[in-house]
């Protein structure tokens, strides 16, 4: 039996594990990102401080001058350090530093404000971004200090790249891993179910195939197996039981038939008041024996797990044949019996069987439809099922009663007072139950109706 | 007629084997399956008789060792066990027909009959006839004194049924099995009126009657009553 994978309990559970893995390394990956970065900026704001507070430290010893000369010492530590100066008089005009012109529109309102140096290395021109901060020196100038940041952002960048990178390969990962799972999971759920219905169907003997791997599936099969073959057990031992019990209650019941029987034939002939009795004594004989061949077939029906000699019947045909058989009978009695039959109806079953139950539906119906009424049986076919329905115009059964109907030996209303063993609806009820049908009797107003559904054959 | 009954219900046993004598047949009777079943692989009689359930050697046991040497005395089986399946067990194993018990001992002797008949007739006939009624099986045409009768599908099947085993009694059972493939009993008088009708078109406005009623029994289909 194929499951729909994407139906499975397995499937769902690793896609939300799945969903939840991406979730949970975004999530880490991200915040390890961030606070990578911010690390690394409040590093870099430390250092564009200290130079700061140096340089002003200059300022406030050696004034302006000495400030100009100590930015002219450090000419050369961008090519060194990355590091940036600028000294500028309130119009932004370069005073001294490594940088050729004040690389704002005016004043920047960021404490740490950011600009780009073009600068011209061997072979090719580079961008590099700058994070800088400035101070406005008593007279009005402004000092500028800033560093190289393009390792950081580098740095930062490829973080990114590898964070997106192990996010997308763990889902890759959690996706695979969960669908391999999943269709394992799926595959021997799905072989197990198989096997069940097969053994539903008649395969009596069949068991779930061990993996071998004495895994949790493993176990499984093992125990579900010892209970079919305990039940398999129970089938057999009711079997040889009701086999027992037909040939010890028929043997006595055969017997006694041949002992009357051949007093009935003895020479010379009995008293007519004898010969009388010992024929109403075999019709009593003939009843016995139906009620007993019913009862046991009602025992067999349910004790087993699928009909014996099961073939493809048509519905359909069968009931079209019972109605012809039935008609002459109905017309004597006044009765019309109408078929509206849709077919081919297959059904998979026991066509004895299934005759048997056509039979006793409608000789219900024979029996309590009284002269001038109507039988009607009808078969089609629905999705996936085969109805058959035998309706008619009759007394009905009360609603009240209608569940109790199908148990053995029960008899309503004027049927009570009826010749008949009350076992007629108990055997459709277990032979319905033997094909895996359903039996549902409803009012026809007025009149009953017997529904019976069986699977249609695949 | 020879027949053998294998059966070890003795009390029952001697009642049937009474019955057959008084009936015509020469019996012999085998209380147990291995002394039944060397008989039966004798070949000397027209008919066995076996009991499905035996002491040692079981009914089934008897007709496979017989149909396993080539024997092919044709057998009956009867049974206790009624189930459908145990009816397609016994007839695959080789038996020829299958009666459950308790049954009527007119059906055991109109089912032999039926059984030693079929040993004799020849299947291969195109025409079936009888007095002025006659069959042809290849058209489906059935004419009584040349004229024809119209008779429905299952008519002509219940009426060929009769015509193959015209002078021999048929039972309702028989004729269910035969016409209509049900092996069980329904209780209603369903093949009476079958018959009915069919006597109707066959026998009406003639002065010779061919379907008859065998009291308690069944039907024949033979010229006189």
């Amino acid at each position: 039996m194929r499951l729909n994978l994407f139906h499975t309990t397995a499937f769902r559970l690793s896609a939300g594990y799945t969903l939840l893995l991406t979730l949970a390394v975004g999530v880490t990956l991200g915040s390890a990102y961030l606070l990578t970065g911010r690390l690394v900026t409040a590093e870099v704001d430390l250092i564009i401080d200290t130079e700061l507070k140096s340089l002003e430290d200059k300022f406030a010893r050696g004034g302006i001058a000495g400030l100009t000369e100590e930015i002219n010492l450090r000419a050369d530590s961008w090519g060194r350090i990355g590091a940036v100066y600028l000294l500028a008089d309130p119009a932004f005009e370069r005073l001294a530093g490594n940088v050729t012109e004040w690389p704002f529109e005016g004043l920047p309102s960021e404490r740490y404000p950011e600009f780009e140096i073009e600068t011209i290395e061997p072979g090719r021109r580079a961008l590099h971004p700058v994070r800088a901060a400035l101070r406005r020196l008593p007279g009005g100038d402004l000092l500028l200090v800033g560093t190289d940041i393009s390792q950081g952002r580098g740095f930062a960048e490829q973080f990114r790249i590898a964070t997106l990178w192990g996010v997308g390969l763990s889902t890759l990962a959690a996706a695979l891993a969960g669908f391999w799972f999943s269709f394992r999971l799926a595959r021997r759920v799905g072989e197990v179910a198989e096997t069940c219905q097969r053994i539903m169907a008649g395969e009596a003997g069949r068991r779930l195939p061990l993996a071998g791997a004495r895994d949790e599936f493993d176990a499984l099969a093992g125990a579900v197996n010892g209970v079919l073959d305990r039940l398999e057990e129970q089938a057999r031992t009711l079997r040889a039981t009701f086999d027992s019990a037909a040939h010890d209650l028929r043997a006595p019941l055969h017997r006694l038939r041949t002992r009357l029987e051949a007093l009935l034939r003895a020479s010379p002939a009995l008293e007519p008041p004898l010969h009388e009795s010992l024929e109403a004594g075999l019709r009593e004989i003939e009843h016995l024996q139906r009620t007993l061949a019913t009862l046991l077939q009602i025992a067999l029906a349910e004790s087993g797990a699928a009909p014996a000699a099961a073939a493809a019947v048509d519905l359909a045909q069968l009931t079209a044949e019972l109605a012809e058989l039935f008609e002459p009978v109905a017309a004597t009695r006044g009765l019309t019996l109408a078929s509206e039959l849709q077919g081919p109806a297959v059904v998979q079953g026991n066509r004895q069987l299934l005759a048997q139950l056509l039979t006793n539906l409608i000789e219900n119906g024979l029996k309590y439809v009284p002269s001038g009424g109507r039988i009607e049986l009808a078969v089609r076919s629905l999705a996936g099922a085969v109805r058959l329905s035998v309706s008619d115009n009759g007394p009905g059964i009360d609603p009240a009663n209608r569940a109790r109907a199908g148990q053995p030996f029960v008899r309503f209303g004027a049927a009570a007072a009826e010749e008949g063993s009350g076992l007629g609806l108990s055997l459709v009820a277990a032979i319905v139950r033997l094909h895996r049908g359903r039996l549902e009797l409803q009012g026809n107003d007025p009149g009953l109706r017997v529904l019976v559904e069986l699977p249609a054959s695949a | 007629m020879q027949a053998l009954l294998i059966e070890d219900d003795i009390e029952a046993a001697r009642i049937l084997v009474k019955g057959l004598r008084e009936s015509g047949y020469q019996v012999e009777h085998a209380a147990d399956g291995a002394s039944g079943r060397s008989l039966a692989c004798e070949q000397r009689y027209d008919i066995v008789i076996t009991d499905r359930m035996l002491p040692q050697v079981d009914g089934l046991a008897i007709i496979e060792a017989m149909r396993g040497r080539g024997v092919t005395t044709p057998v009956l089986v009867l049974s206790a066990l009624g189930g459908v399946d145990d009816r397609v067990r016994g007839l695959k194993a080789g038996g020829d027909d299958y009666l459950t018990k308790p049954f009527a001992f007119a059906e055991l002797l109109a089912r032999m009959e039926a059984l030693l008949r079929r040993q004799a007739q020849a299947h291969s006939t195109t025409r079936l006839r009888v007095e002025d009624l006659e069959f042809d099986l290849l058209a489906r045409r059935v004419t009584r004194g040349g004229r024809e009768l119209e008779l429905t599908a299952r008519e002509l099947k219940l009426l060929e049924f009769l015509m193959r085993r015209a002078g021999q009694v048929v039972t309702r059972t028989m004729l269910l099995e035969g016409v209509w493939d049900l092996h069980f009993d329904p209780q209603s008088n369903l093949i009476d009126v079958h018959i009915s009708r069919l006597r109707q078109a066959v026998d009406r406005g003639t002065d010779q009657p061919l379907i008859h009623t065998v009291r308690g029994t069944g039907y024949v289909l033979r010229r006189e009553g």
